[in-house]
């Protein structure tokens, strides 16, 4: 359970990590190495081209790339790099996404999906260096890169700009040991005071409780994203709503062509704006509806794509069309579970205002991108919507790290299996072996290795000793 | 030794080629395992009467610790087999915890147990004890080259192991009085420890205590609580050939109120906590005056009454350690349910002693400062019988393998509990007696009682600590385990048929035994009887039978615990060259860089275990050491 927080790759293990640096648009890229890369390019990549299809070493293919569930979240370059050639001299790709950080890491959570492991920081340039791809007189200066990652992203953990991060990690790190330790002595002070024994109910509360905070944790990650990365909204609706018309409002300059004819938008466009101090990443869309053309019909398989990962989706709707209502009683039990804004578009041409609203819990805003009407409110309601989806940000606890989730994840998984298993009454030890996992992979966030702590309070809670 | 009558001795031989200070549990084992591997050895000790002499509990084995007496079993060594030979009580602890913690405790005869090692050691070849006090380490140009005596006399030899225990600088306190000795009745070592100073080691004190002894005639056995023996007898080595036999009953009982009244009275005359003594003491074995101080929500402590053999009336009741003036220990110990009207034998005390901090050592137990110079047992700051004899082992070892410049045997926290402890003594800073415990293993599902001869045997084999043929038993025994893996795969029960199990396996008509072990819930010790039932297995099978079902009760984790293990190993075998200078590393933490020159960890892998040293600086050490390999090789 020790000293593994710097375990370098071994073969079995694919490892994959953004390795572009943060920073305002440009093109991003995310790395996998390890024996399991090429299935990464099978399951996620779908050339454009035909005679693409299969990797040929260092081409660059053109190409989408898939989340596991079959939607395209970016058009990407992909690149498949050998064993024994590339710089980490394991085999290895490379994707390029032209979406933006957030888009590439959207790509890099649906790699991790699969059976990878998020790089450790240092861990490409070290795998590098032993397999020597790195001249050795460099030995120095990759010495002080591979440092240099690995207490940036220690530090990153220990001194979070948002707050006392590493020291809330901590804390929860030492909770668990207190279970642990609970279960440790149960196993080794028997002999000495029979009394010792974890109480299972008790310990269940303790397990759960932890399970609560940790997902909590885990969670931020949304929330985390949304501060490093931005809001996404997603501008949706039917041909010729309006939607176009609302973007280049909401941009302030005439960025999308807007035309009368339905089908005017094809592709999807992304702006970053900013609005009341939150960074908007701002992205119209091409209408939804049945048929279309093939350009048309592939426009809108983006669209979904988009609506299915926005956190805020504005759906416009024509309410100079007779029969708005009933399309829109469709076109949201489509749209599913996304967070939706309505937006009831063009009622400076609407005679008598019917009511706005579907249902109570449905509300419209009326608003006319023509004249103006209604885009205040609809304005001080996106704001409100995006406070609403930030952080607690007093706690200062965000997860913002893919690696990091990945951990919490693993302790999380671990807590459950110790869970079913008290439940079902399985001998301490096995119990002990998840709790064990459970806390070095909390340990691996911070660079904490497993120390005497559970020794340490088990011998200042219980009286052991005959 | 300088005699003259030794026939055919060449000038410049040694008279030895392994001498051993100190004949307690390590120093015994040491000068076995030396002789068996073919070296002669002597053990200097101040007591030949008193060779493997327990200063304390007379108790082998427990939870932890009898996985260690497992290991030095395999090894070849004693402590098994005298155990099994002269152990009174035997019980298997653990049952309802699982196999991987299952762990056999034996009641020694204390008497027995050290008239048995006399008599073992009296009948070795090549071993001879010489009684007298060591009183320096003779060096010559950085090699250990023998012994001299306080009495002047000197014993030479190719390599020295110190095996002294709490003799070095030992001094006993009870109540406000102290003294000078290493155990009750028994002188204390200065001048080795003086020589120990010279020699440039670092040097520091540890304290630890015992309870006074009782006389049995004088116990009220009626109102305790009676602890029996397990049958069939667990015996702790597959050598031994005792067969059943009565066995004696430990009791329970416990303090009463009254107890705690005495002794918070009276507690600050315990030297503990009048600052007579400073140094620190085990927190896993506190003073009853301590228990009574540190959980004084408590209102009461169990003690167990331990006999201390068949031929004596003594008794030893473990959890009153205490140094307390006597009188008080007298007024107190008879306000414990069942002894108010009890005799004391023997007071209690605390003994302080001096240990050399174990960053001292290397994983072979050879000091770094003096080549064929190995130090085992209490002088690397441990506790107990079994942690000394598993040292002793592996500096016996050692040290026969240095005579013939054969590299070290070590084992690593994956092969065996005693490679957890080195382990642990050569990367952290003991501050208080070290003792083994289960959690202190990461690999604990795979290092078991009943595998300890599949993790050694082969090592034994090889270093020819076992004959041949009493390897062949054990791999006659494995492969019975295979058979009856396999048959216990295919063997197929009706649910209905398992009795008071079908109720917690309502879904299903039938399962093969192999299912049914794999049933978490199910403790396997009481499946066990189940298995023997469906597989018409005899006494004999036994053995072979529980292995197997171990074995496939824990498939599943040690599968995946391996992977775990091939990534511990790429670490270790990252190996740091002896001559390495930490110093000249640029981008290693002030912190790392110090803490890496004190341990000189021999891998990565170790230097990660040392506090203070960060997953960075594990990253640019590797880099630095694959450029120094690199540059060697180029050098040639
Ligand atoms: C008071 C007391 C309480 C203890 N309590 C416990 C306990 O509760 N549980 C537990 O597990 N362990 C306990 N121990 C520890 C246990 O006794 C030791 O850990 C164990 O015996 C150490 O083994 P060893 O071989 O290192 O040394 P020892 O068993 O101490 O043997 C050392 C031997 O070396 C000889 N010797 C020493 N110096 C010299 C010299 N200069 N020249 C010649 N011969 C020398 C001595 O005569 C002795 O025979 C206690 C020890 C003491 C003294
Ligand atoms: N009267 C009125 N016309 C509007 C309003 N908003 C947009 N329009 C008009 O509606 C037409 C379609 O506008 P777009 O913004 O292109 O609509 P769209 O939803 O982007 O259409 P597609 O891209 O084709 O899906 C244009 O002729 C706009 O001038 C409004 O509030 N009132
Ligand atoms: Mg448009």
């Amino acid at each position: 359970m020790k000293g593994r927080t710097a375990s370098r790759a071994d073969t079995q293990d694919t490892i994959a990590a953004i390795i572009t640096p943060p920073g305002e648009g440009g093109i991003a890229a995310v790395r996998v190495a390890g024996s399991k890369s090429r299935s990464v390019l099978a399951r996620h990549f779908s050339a454009k081209h035909s005679d693409d299809a299969e990797p040929h070493p260092f081409l660059m293919r053109l190409g989408y790339f898939k989340s596991l569930d079959g939607e395209i979240l970016d058009e990407v370059m992909a690149v498949f790099m050998p064993e024994g050639r590339s710089y980490t001299g394991l085999e290895q790709i490379e994707i390029f996404c032209h979406g933006g950080r957030q888009v590439v890491k959207k790509i890099l959570d649906e790699i991790l999906k699969g059976d990878i492991r998020a790089a450790e920081p240092g861990e490409f340039t070290r795998l590098a260096f032993e397999n020597g791809r790195i001249d050795l007189s460099r030995a120095e200066a990759v010495a002080e890169i591979i440092a240099a990652e690995t207490e940036v992203s220690y530090r990153a953990s220990r001194e979070h700009l948002l707050g006392n991060y590493s020291e809330h990690i901590d804390m929860l790190r030492t909770e668990l040991i207190g279970v642990l330790s609970e279960v440790e002595a149960s196993i080794d002070f028997t002999e000495d005071a029979p009394e010792v024994g974890a109480d299972s109910r008790k310990l269940l509360i303790l397990v759960d409780s932890l399970v609560t905070k940790l997902s909590a944790l885990a969670e931020t990650y949304r929330g985390g994203r949304i501060i490093s990365e931005g809001y996404t909204i997603v501008i949706g609706g039917r041909p010729n709503a309006g939607k176009s018309s609302l973007f280049n409002l909401l941009l302030r300059k005439e960025r999308a062509l807007v035309t009368p004819t339905p089908g005017t938008t094809r592709d999807y466009l992304l702006e970053r704006i900013d609005l009341d101090g939150y960074t908007v990443n701002l992205i119209d869309t091409a209408g939804l509806r049945q048929g279309g053309g093939k350009i048309e019909r592939e426009g809108q398989r983006l669209a979904k794509g988009m609506i299915a990962k926005a956190d805020l989706v504005i759906w416009v709707v024509d309410l100079s069309k007779q029969n708005w209502a009933k399309l829109l009683t469709l076109d949201i039990e489509s749209l599913g579970s996304a967070h939706i804004l309505l937006l009831g578009n063009k009622i400076d041409i609407v005679k008598k205002a019917a009511s706005l609203s579907l249902s109570a819990s449905q509300k419209i805003i009326g608003a006319s991108c023509k004249t103006g009407i209604g885009l205040s409110k609809l304005h001080r309601e996106i704001v409100g919507r995006i406070e609403k989806s930030m952080p607690d940000l007093t706690s200062g606890l965000v997860v913002t790290s893919a690696r990091h989730r990945q951990k919490l994840k693993e302790s999380i998984r671990h807590l459950r299996l110790a869970r079913t298993k008290i439940e079902g009454s399985v001998s301490p030890e096995l119990v002990a072996y998840d709790l064990r996992t459970a806390v070095s992979s909390l340990g691996e966030i911070t660079g904490k290795v497993y120390t005497e702590q559970v020794l340490g309070r088990i011998f200042s809670r219980f009286c052991i000793g005959k | 030794m300088k005699t003259e009558d030794k026939q055919g001795m060449k000038t410049h031989t040694a008279d030895f080629d392994i001498v051993v200070i100190g004949g307690g549990h390590a120093g015994v084992e040491a000068a076995l395992a030396a002789v068996r591997m073919g070296r002669r050895a002597a053990i200097v000790t101040m007591d030949p009467q008193k060779l493997a002499l327990m200063s304390c509990n007379p108790a082998i084995g427990g939870i932890g610790k009898s996985q260690l007496v497992k290991e030095v079993d395999a090894l070849g060594g004693l402590m098994g087999v005298a155990t099994d030979g002269t152990g009174i009580q035997f019980r298997r602890l653990n049952l309802s915890r699982g196999p991987a913690v299952w762990s056999t405790r034996a009641q020694a005869d204390r008497i027995g147990y050290n008239a048995f090692v006399v008599e073992y050691v009296a009948k070795q070849k090549n071993l001879e004890v010489i009684d007298g006090v060591a009183g320096e380490i003779l060096v010559d140009s950085g090699r250990a080259i023998g012994v001299r005596l306080e009495d002047g006399r000197s014993v030479s030899a190719r390599a020295v192991v110190v095996a002294s225990g709490t003799f070095l600088g030992g001094l006993i306190h009870i109540g406000e009085k102290h003294f000078p000795a290493g155990r009750i009745g028994e002188q204390a070592a200065y001048q080795l420890s003086e020589s120990f100073r010279a020699l440039g080691f670092e040097i520091s004190r540890l304290k630890t205590g015992t309870p006074p002894r009782l006389d049995g005639r004088t116990i009220d056995w009626s109102v305790c609580e009676i602890q029996p023996g397990d049958e069939p007898i667990p015996f702790f080595s597959s050598r031994s050939r005792r067969g059943s036999f009565t066995q004696t009953p430990c009791h329970l009982t416990a303090t009463s109120e009254k107890t705690r009244e005495i002794i918070d009275a009276n507690k600050h005359r315990s030297p503990i906590f009048s600052g007579q003594i400073t140094s620190r003491g085990p927190r896993y074995c506190p003073s009853i005056e301590d228990k009574f101080h540190r959980f004084a929500d408590k209102p009461k402590h169990h003690i167990f009454l331990e006999p201390e053999g068949n031929g004596t009336d003594e008794v030893y009741p473990n959890g009153f350690s205490t140094a307390l003036p006597e009188e008080v220990q007298r007024e107190a110990i008879r306000t414990v349910i069942g002894l108010e009207g009890v005799t004391v034998t023997r007071p209690g005390y605390a003994v302080e002693y001096d240990y050399c901090p174990s960053h001292q050592i290397k994983p072979s137990l050879e000091t770094r400062r003096i080549q064929g110079l190995f130090f085992a047992g209490q002088i690397n700051g441990t506790s107990g019988y079994e942690e000394a004899a598993a040292q002793g082992i592996m500096a016996g070892i050692n040290a026969a393998l240095y005579c013939v410049n054969e590299p070290a045997f070590i084992l690593d926290r994956s092969e065996a509990y005693i490679g957890v402890m080195i382990d642990d003594l050569i990367t952290r800073s003991i501050t208080e007696p070290y003792r083994m415990f289960t959690s202190r293993a990461e690999y604990r599902l795979a290092l078991r009682e009943d595998n300890a001869r599949d993790r050694l045997n082969h090592h034994a084999r090889r270093l020819g600590l076992i004959s041949d043929a009493e390897s062949d038993l054990f791999l006659k025994l494995d492969s019975d385990t295979r058979v009856t893996v396999a048959l216990l795969a295919k063997t197929r029960v009706k649910v209905a048929d398992l009795n008071r199990l079908s109720s917690q396996l309502k879904k299903r008509d039938s399962l093969t035994l192999a299912e049914l072990i794999r049933q978490p819930d199910l403790e396997l010790n009481e499946l066990l009887p189940v298995l023997v039932r469906h597989t018409d297995g005899q006494r004999d099978g036994m053995e072979s039978l529980e292995r197997a079902a171990i074995q496939i009760r824990y498939q599943g984790y040690i599968d995946k615990q391996q992977r775990e293990i091939d990534r511990y190993k790429k670490l270790e075998h990252d190996r740091i060259p002896s001559d390495f200078v930490f110093q000249s590393v640029h981008g290693l933490k002030t912190e790392a860089r110090e803490k890496l020159s004190r341990f000189r960890p021999v891998s990565v892998g170790q230097a990660g275990r040392i506090e203070g040293v960060t997953p960075s600086d594990m990253a640019v050490l590797s880099v630095y050491l694959k450029r120094h390999r690199e540059t060697a090789r180029a050098d040639k």
